[in-house]
């Protein structure tokens, strides 16, 4: 086993490495090596963290990478700057001012360079880091091998004359390492700092295509990051103004944190919010969309947004049981419900993908403020399904823009005769984002049935529990709108494609029939990281059984709920991929569909005879809703009522502070 | 074992008694329409003869999912019987019925597609109605356990009246009974033919009409649960809810999606939710007191 | 196959096309779904939709741009299927025979079972033809109605 210092290594400066191999040597095929050796390494490098287990970690040389870290912070925020003014976007140059100043007089003028370099240990690696390392790892890792081809295609697409692919991939390694370093890091500065470093991966990736569109938006995502980035500043400043430790642990270390604590707790969770892109911030995750689809695979699964989802999640604890714990539900499950409903008008399918993403990153948060054992456990499992259900399903959406070079849900019709293998992992990508036995199902139960102290968070669910079905089911449902015929020839695609594609559906199922493994030898101890109090979940013979823990069943000894996993996937298996595989017609058994006896001609035509006989195609659309649910009808109500959760949110954390002084 | 005994009986008996409901159905709509109808017996005859029909099919995408829309209806209806989890029941139940939808986007024609994206606007309408439902028995019992409702010594109704008023809405829906048979319809075939139904033909129809046997079983079920002690009293009830659907549908006519939606989330939703307050309300004043 | 050729006498699903009919024999068809006559007695359905349709019923003169229309709809009934052609025009043109369009009777382009003859025919008629064509059933395939 490799020594502690070289995994934590391995884990942060070998992507760095590996990216700075990538962005030197152009040749296609070596390139494409490097990202999978690369891979490999940071793949089996998590295994380790796994097997190793809880521990903590401090640099040798602590001065030279305290000093690392301040050099670099203060070059992207003077990057930020000169994007600012260059751009002449005044958005960008005031949040980086916002965040350089502050920072410049809290480290030099206050003297929290010196409380900072005190923090010991500077990285913790407990069991739910050790989760999201093996998510950002093994997930991530994929959708880089993924962009190899992606982009090669991609370039030949655009007929580009200079590649810039090895850019591209230079960010999308970096981006693992960033992401890695942010997970374990404990001191607030190292945190702070890997923060900064996804908010500027992140804008340089949407940038990528350099179109204007791709600018604005990559400069929205950097904007809208900084005021996060600027609401931890000022958490570090009031920390350190309180004379609290300025670590994650030593905020988390006396339980619930003191009312004059909670406000930055409060500001560390707004950062978090941000950057789960829930309302009103949801925005730049749109705009990202514009990106080449391995970078929007890379932001929705593995990596930026669930740093979000994660810093929310660990600091539960810290406001366990206070009206900011209650704000913190509701704001992620309002998110999850106007996001769920705002899914269903989109015609553009990464944006549903979108929508969809930050509609699951609320429903975490919303677990992580119900703040019950369950909830959290929902939560973290959560985490791991929506990043192998939503990293596959980009991945087949970037397949998919790369079979009919579009992204409008009505092109995709009739795409299971044109793409069948596409199709097939799209389907299951879909369905294990809301139905049972999947993962994410479970995850959702999970929260309803925990959501009994929060109702209103409990209603929100429901109603967006119904949209999701909507969206979904009419998305999957244009793509096997065919014709009447029989043996469509699978699409041949580059390994580099169906490789990342078929380890996430393999991945899938994995975590999904393994799921009771996966609770009992990850996220139980995850959960323990998080609440101390209480086992929620059982693993009981086939499935898993819900403890009684709220006041209602403490009195009467019985399970509160029951998920039966393995007869679930039998059913799963009976019911669809059994009928998929052997349910055969012949030829001679395919009709037309009926258009009232007007068909014009067999099995292998989609026209009929339309007044003075002429010949005219069937038009089939979907349901969008775009007076009632556009962004445009519902946005002033969302953006309306998220803000006014925001600013509650925010002004019980400072009533508590106000009610302690 | 005896698990596995209930569940062999249930999966055998439950579609002669969807099919005899059925049955009881068209002959009641039939008198009140002044005339005399079809023998009881004719759902099981018109599900005969389509199994003797010669398979046709618009694609074979559309035949697996008629094949998962049974299995999962089975399930659910098993769930049921063996006194599982409620709120995971609703979820298959979903799953179920986007299956159906789902086969009804699998092949090209406009009236199978009308129908689908109706189905799923049915979906829209009634699901939340379901799900809150389970989490009424939650807050009555504090377990999503359907084993523990028939243990509870007070009925489900007696707290829960608001949410029995919103499931029989729903009924209306699933049952697929005027004013909202809009995914499928008996009688409308001027405007969308058969809806979702159009393209399947012979055998595969008639897997459809057994599936509907089943998740009629499973709704008189879901409604005997708010009077599980004694059970009769439930199953009474039921049937009575079930002759006041082929009333409704007699009496009123066909309205709109848009109609149906608004008016299942304004009625059956606060309905639900008012109720769910007002369980709310009562454990704080408990806890107060 | 006992029960299934029993339930196929027991439960014939019918689809009524028009092809150029006066709308004579049209209303005598929906006469026999009303109340006074009620063919649903005999577990007789009016379906609307070639999948689901087990007996064709048809009316008035094949002209030539019903013809294509009349062939794909008998194309999509699947097997056993029985035709009846209601009144006069659609057993020989009727008073229609010579027009320029028309091509004559239903059995110029599909097999008939069953004649009902009548300007218009009479839903007692209809409904004694519909059985005619259930006895025709049950003689193929050996089974007492």
């Amino acid at each position: 086993m490799l020594p502690y210092n070289w995994m934590m290594a391995v884990a942060i400066l070998l992507p760095v490495v590996a990216a700075v191999l990538v962005y030197i040597i152009r040749q296609y095929h070596a390139r494409g090596v490097i990202v999978i050796l690369a891979a490999i390494a940071l793949i089996v490098n998590s295994i380790l963290f796994l097997l190793h287990g809880k521990d903590t970690f401090s640099p040798a040389n602590a001065q030279m990478w305290d000093m690392v870290v301040t050099v670099l912070d203060y070059l992207i925020l003077l990057f930020y700057i000169y994007v600012g003014i260059s751009l002449k976007n005044w958005l960008v140059l005031i949040f980086a001012l916002t965040q350089i100043i502050p920072l410049a007089w809290f480290e030099f003028g206050m003297g929290g360079r010196a409380a900072l370099a005190n923090v010991s240990p500077t990285f913790v690696v407990d069991h739910l880091a050790i989760v999201m390392c093996l998510v950002i790892s093994i997930v991530g890792s994929l959708i880089c091998v993924f962009a190899i081809r992606y982009m090669y295609d991609h370039e030949h697409h655009l007929h580009l004359e200079k590649s810039r692919a090895s850019r591209f991939l230079f960010w999308m390694v970096l981006f693992l390492g960033a992401m890695n370093g942010l997970v374990f890091a404990n001191n607030l500065i190292y945190l702070y700092f890997f923060w900064e470093v996804t908010t500027l991966i992140c804008f340089q990736l949407i940038a990528h295509d350099l179109t204007k569109e791709a600018i604005d938006n990559a400069a929205r995502a950097l904007w809208m990051n900084s005021i996060g980035g600027t609401a931890l500043i000022i958490a570090m400043v009031i920390l350190f103004a309180k004379g609290a430790p300025l670590s994650l642990d030593g905020i988390l270390s006396g339980g619930v944190a003191s009312a004059v604590l909670l406000l930055p707790v409060a500001l560390l969770c707004f950062t978090g919010m941000i950057k789960a892109a829930q309302l009103p911030f949801q925005s730049w995750l749109l705009g990202a969309m514009v990106a080449p689809t391995p970078v929007s695979a890379l932001l929705h699964s593995s990596t930026m947004v669930k740093a979000g989802v994660y810093l929310v999640l660990r600091l539960a604890p810290a406001y366990a049981g206070t009206r900011l714990s209650i704000m913190i539900a509701l704001v992620g499950a309002f998110t999850f419900m106007a996001a769920s409903g705002l899914a269903i008008s989109q015609t553009t399918g990464k944006r549903v993908l979108a929508y969809s993403t930050i509609a699951n990153l609320g429903l975490i948060i919303a677990c992580a403020g119900i703040n019950t054992p369950l909830a959290i456990t929902a939560a973290i499992l959560l985490i791991i399904f929506h990043a192998v259900s939503k990293g596959l399903l980009f991945l087949c959406a970037g397949t998919i823009e790369h079979i009919i070079w579009s992204r409008e849900i009505e092109d995709m019709e009739g795409l299971a005769a044109k793409a069948p293998l596409v199709t097939v992992i799209f389907a299951i990508g879909v369905l294990s984002m809301f139905l049972p036995p999947f993962g994410m199902l479970l995850g959702k139960w999970m929260a309803l049935e925990s959501a009994s102290t929060i109702p209103l968070a409990a209603w929100l669910f429901v109603i967006a529990s119904a949209a999701t079905i909507v969206f979904w089911a009419k998305w999957l449902g244009r793509f096997l709108q065919v014709l009447p015929k029989l043996g469509a020839k699978i699409e041949s695609l580059s390994l580099s494609y169906t490789v990342p594609l078929w380890l996430l559906v393999l991945g899938i199922f994995g975590v999904g029939i393994g799921v009771a493994s996966v609770y009992t030898g990850l996220v139980q101890n995850a959960v323990a990281d998080v609440v101390t109090s209480g086992q929620a979940l059982a693993v009981q013979g086939w499935g898993l059984t819900v403890n009684g823990y709220s006041a209602v069943s403490s009195t009467a000894n019985f399970a509160v709920g029951n998920y039966p996993v393995w007869p679930l996937f039998i059913v799963f298996a009976i019911a669809v991929l059994i009928p998929f595989i052997f349910v055969a017609i012949k030829p001679g058994e395919l009709r037309p569909v009926y258009l009232c006896g007007e068909q014009a001609g067999g099995t292998d035509t989609d026209e009929w005879y339309s007044t003075a006989d002429v010949k005219t195609k069937v038009q089939l659309g979907g349901y969008y809703f775009q007076g009632v649910l556009g962004e445009a009808a519902l946005n002033p109500w969302t953006y309306t009522l998220s803000i006014v959760l925001m600013v509650i949110m925010f002004a019980v954390a400072l009533l508590a502070m106000g009610g302690a002084l | 074992m005896n698990a596995w005994i209930i569940a062999i009986v249930t999966v055998i008996v439950a579609p002669f008694i969807g099919g005899f409901l059925a049955g009881i159905d068209r002959r009641i709509t039939a008198r009140l329409q002044g005339r005399f109808g079809p023998p009881i017996l004719q759902p099981f005859y018109d599900f005969f003869k389509l199994l003797g029909k010669s398979k046709i099919a618009a694609s074979r995408l559309q035949l697996m999912w008629i094949y998962a829309y049974l299995v999962l209806m089975i399930t659910a209806l098993l769930f049921l019987v063996l006194r599982l989890d409620i709120l995971l029941m609703m979820f298959i139940l979903g799953f179920a019925g986007v299956c159906f939808a789902l086969g009804g986007f699998s092949s090209k024609s406009p009236y199978s597609h009308l129908g689908a994206n109706r189905e799923l606007m049915q979906m829209l309408a009634y699901e939340p109605v379901l799900l809150l439902l389970a989490l009424g028995v939650y807050a009555q019992n504090g377990s999503f356990l359907i084993s523990q409702i028939y243990a509870s010594p007070t009925p489900l109704i007696s707290r829960l009246w608001p949410i029995f008023i919103a499931l029989l809405v729903i009924l209306t829906i699933k049952l697929r009974k005027s004013p909202f048979d809009l995914a499928t319809s008996h009688h409308a075939h001027q405007e969308l033919i058969k809806g979702i139904m159009t393209e399947y033909s012979g055998p595969y129809y008639a897997l459809i009409e057994l599936t509907e046997w089943y998740e009629i079983v499973l709704l008189l079920g879901i409604v005997s649960l708010f009077v599980a002690n004694p059970l009769w009293v439930g199953i009474v009830i039921a049937l009575a809810a079930y002759l006041l659907e082929l009333f409704v549908d007699n009496v009123t006519a066909r309205m709109t999606v848009g109609w149906m939606v608004r008016f299942v989330w304004a009625v059956g939703i606060t309905l639900c939710i008012l109720n769910l307050i007002w369980f709310w309300v009562f454990a704080a004043i408990k806890g107060v007191s | 196959m006992g029960i299934i050729a029993t339930s196929r006498l027991k439960s014939p699903w019918i689809m009524h096309f028009d092809n150029s009919s006066c709308n004579g024999c049209d209303i005598e068809v929906l006469a026999c779904l009303t109340p006074l006559y009620d063919i649903e007695r005999f577990g007789i359905v009016n379906m609307g939709n070639p999948k689901h349709t087990d007996v064709l019923v048809v009316t008035g003169p094949v002209n030539r741009r019903t013809a294509r229309v009349l062939k794909n709809l008998y194309d999509q009934i699947a097997d056993p299927k029985m035709v009846i052609a209601v009144g006069t025009c659609s057993i020989s043109g009727g008073v229609f025979h010579n027009c320029y369009n028309v091509l004559g009777g239903v059995d110029k382009v599909i097999p008939v079972d069953v004649y009902i003859p009548g300007c218009a025919a009479r839903p007692e008629a209809i409904i004694d033809g519909v059985v005619m064509a259930l006895q025709k059933l049950a003689k193929l395939q050996g089974v007492a109605l």
